[in-house]
């Protein structure tokens, strides 16, 4: 009980620093359970984080390096930007839904591999990035396979799409990335491209603990300065009587 | 015979290329090169061998893709420097090596052309010991008929054709299978002729060429499970020339999993070894990395005798697996992964230089 002075009355003023009185209003001992169970499900909630962006970089150094022993069974020059085409056609959609506690949350869906002639029949567009001649359709950011260099966090929010099914002439863009490298490719690459699936459906789980994680602490913020606030009421009324 | 008249023609040849096989790096150099921490560190530690300052005179970012290309460069000026003096058949000989890398080219610049890849960003990529006039144009043709007719006839890969010829567009498939058709193709060429040459380049050359074409049929074989490729198209793509024709081509060609695989292997003495399980606590080594360990073997025995043309082709494959390894050892540096940095094939052991 540090910093107390008693006054003539034999009354204690308290200040900050004080452990909360044993004598406490029902309504604080409530505010103070619910503060504990909020700061231990913070501290969950960052062991998690934690361990899954620990697994989330093992996972990319260990695509990258399998991508190395595939350049050194193959040649340099075969596991190259030269593989692949400027233009792509994503193969996972990542969803962005906002729950009723006001969280958001992130989940990844990957396309099943369609045979040329039921592509026409999709009925998703795809928004293109950069400059073409067609107007914006939709607001998917799609995610790509193997080739991406950083794992981009951002998504858009989903509505219901107002579609224009868009036309390709070539509709062969939808196949499986490990083919670019040639039919016959080495198990390390193969190991690569399991590696970076992996790590794509990681990096929207990461997106949704993060946001859990953020608005766990500004709850726990309101929580503390309301209990404070309690707090500092209460002993204003006991001073009062 | 061959000892007395061989020097005539091409005794300067031989000996220049003994010279510079003395050049190769050596274990010692390789332990120096693994304790770098950066790709500077690399290029300080290699301008003591004999690489000298290729790689300090560019000006562009040290990047590992840079290291590759300059160490690529390097070899083929030393091969420039043997075909320009080259003499019949050394010439010939000489050429067949560089067959392989035209095929690879071809390959490329197909696949590039689907990917619709500017032509002028792809020809620099190409490897120079398989440059040839017309490829430029090969991104043009449409399936491989349209390819040999109107583009390749009047290469050297004319000859390698014969097979490969077929009406069906050319997608990332029928680029596969073409590319190892002519490989194939080209493989029992060169061995033919080297049978043809006989002496010691044929005691040298076709154990070599025979492993190769083995180790073509396993790898093809191994990397097919799971893809389109039928067991029928496969089978097609083995080369005939080496030492599993044909029984174990006919097994291979039937195999449905890597058990089986190694089932096949283990029939013959030098495969079953390479196929064996590692003792654990070694490193985890790829199937790609013990066949070219194996490679390698075979290339330091052609060191070993005088007087053949073995010698040229493996000091190109030996210089080959060095810049696999300075490469391997430059990903490690910048990925940080310095536990797999040994990994590496060191060429010649102890003290047979």
């Amino acid at each position: 009980m540090d910093f107390a002075i008693h006054n003539s009355q034999s009354r204690t003023i308290v200040y900050a620093k004080m452990p909360p009185p044993l004598f406490t209003t029902r309504e604080s001992e409530g505010s103070s359970t619910l503060l504990d169970e909020k700061l231990l499900r913070f501290m969950e909630q960052l062991e998690l984080l934690e361990e899954k962006r620990a697994s989330l970089n093992s996972l990319i150094e260990q695509g990258w390096f399998s991508m190395s022993k595939a350049r050194y069974s193959m040649g340099n020059k075969h596991v190259s930007p030269l593989q692949y085409a400027s233009e792509m056609e994503p193969l996972v959609l990542v969803h962005a839904k906002t729950l009723d506690s006001g969280e958001l949350d992130f989940s990844t869906e990957r396309f099943e591999q369609k045979c040329c002639k039921e592509v026409g029949a999709d009925n998703r567009s795809i928004e293109e990035i950069g400059p073409q001649e067609k107007g914006v359709r939709r607001r998917i950011k799609p995610k790509e396979d193997i080739t991406k260099k950083a794992v981009n966090e951002e998504t858009s929010s989903e509505n219901a799409p107002e579609v224009t099914p868009v036309t390709k002439s070539d509709q062969n863009l939808q196949q499986d990335p490990l083919k670019w490298f040639g039919i016959l490719v080495p198990q390390s690459l193969k190991h690569a491209q399991l590696s970076f699936k992996q790590v794509l459906e990681l990096s929207a789980e990461i997106a949704t603990l993060q946001t859990a994680v953020l608005s766990t602490r500004q709850e726990l913020k309101h929580s503390k300065k309301h209990k404070h606030e309690e707090a500092s009421a209460t002993q204003l009324d006991s001073v009062a009587d | 015979m061959a000892e007395i008249s061989f020097n005539v023609d091409h005794g300067y040849l031989e000996g220049l290329v003994r010279g510079m096989k003395a050049g190769i790096l050596t274990r010692a150099d390789y332990h120096n090169l693994a304790q770098c921490d950066t790709l500077e560190d690399m290029k300080l530690h290699l301008q003591c061998t004999d690489y000298g300052k290729t790689l300090s005179s560019s000006e562009d970012d040290l990047t590992v893709s840079l290291v590759d290309s300059k160490l690529r460069e390097n070899l083929v000026a030393e091969f420039s420097c043997l075909r320009s003096n080259a003499l019949p058949p050394l010439s010939t000989f000489l050429d067949y090596i560089t067959y392989s890398y035209m095929i690879d080219n071809v390959v490329m610049l197909i696949t590039g052309a689907l990917k619709q890849r500017d032509v002028a960003e792809l020809l620099p990529r190409c490897h120079p010991l398989g440059a040839f006039d017309q490829m430029a144009a090969v991104g043009i043709a449409r399936t491989p008929t349209e390819l040999y007719s109107a583009v390749l006839v009047d290469t050297p890969l004319a000859q390698f054709f014969q097979d490969a010829v077929s009406e069906s567009n050319l997608d990332e498939m029928e680029a596969e299978i073409l590319r190892n058709k002519l490989f194939k193709a080209y493989l029992e060429s060169f061995h033919s002729f080297c049978k043809n040459i006989g002496g010691a380049t044929k005691d040298i050359m076709c154990p070599i060429l025979e492993f190769e074409a083995d180790r073509r049929a396993f790898i093809i074989t191994v990397n097919s499970f799971g893809t389109d490729l039928s067991n029928a198209e496969r089978s097609a793509l083995y080369p005939a020339c080496g030492r599993l024709h044909p029984e174990g081509l006919c097994l291979l060609g039937a195999a449905q999993d890597a058990a089986q695989v190694k089932d096949v292997a283990d029939r013959y003495p030098a495969y079953k070894i390479i196929f064996e399980e590692p003792e654990p606590g070694s490193g985890f080594k790829t199937l790609e990395d013990r066949f070219f360990e194996q490679e390698v073997k075979l290339n330091t025995l052609a060191f070993l005798q005088q007087f053949h043309f073995g010698v040229f082709y493996s000091y190109i494959k030996l210089k080959e697996q060095e810049s696999r390894n300075i490469v391997w050892i430059a990903e490690c540096v910048t990925q940080r992964q310095k536990s797999k940095i040994h990994n590496y094939i060191t060429i010649f052991q102890g003290t047979e230089q």
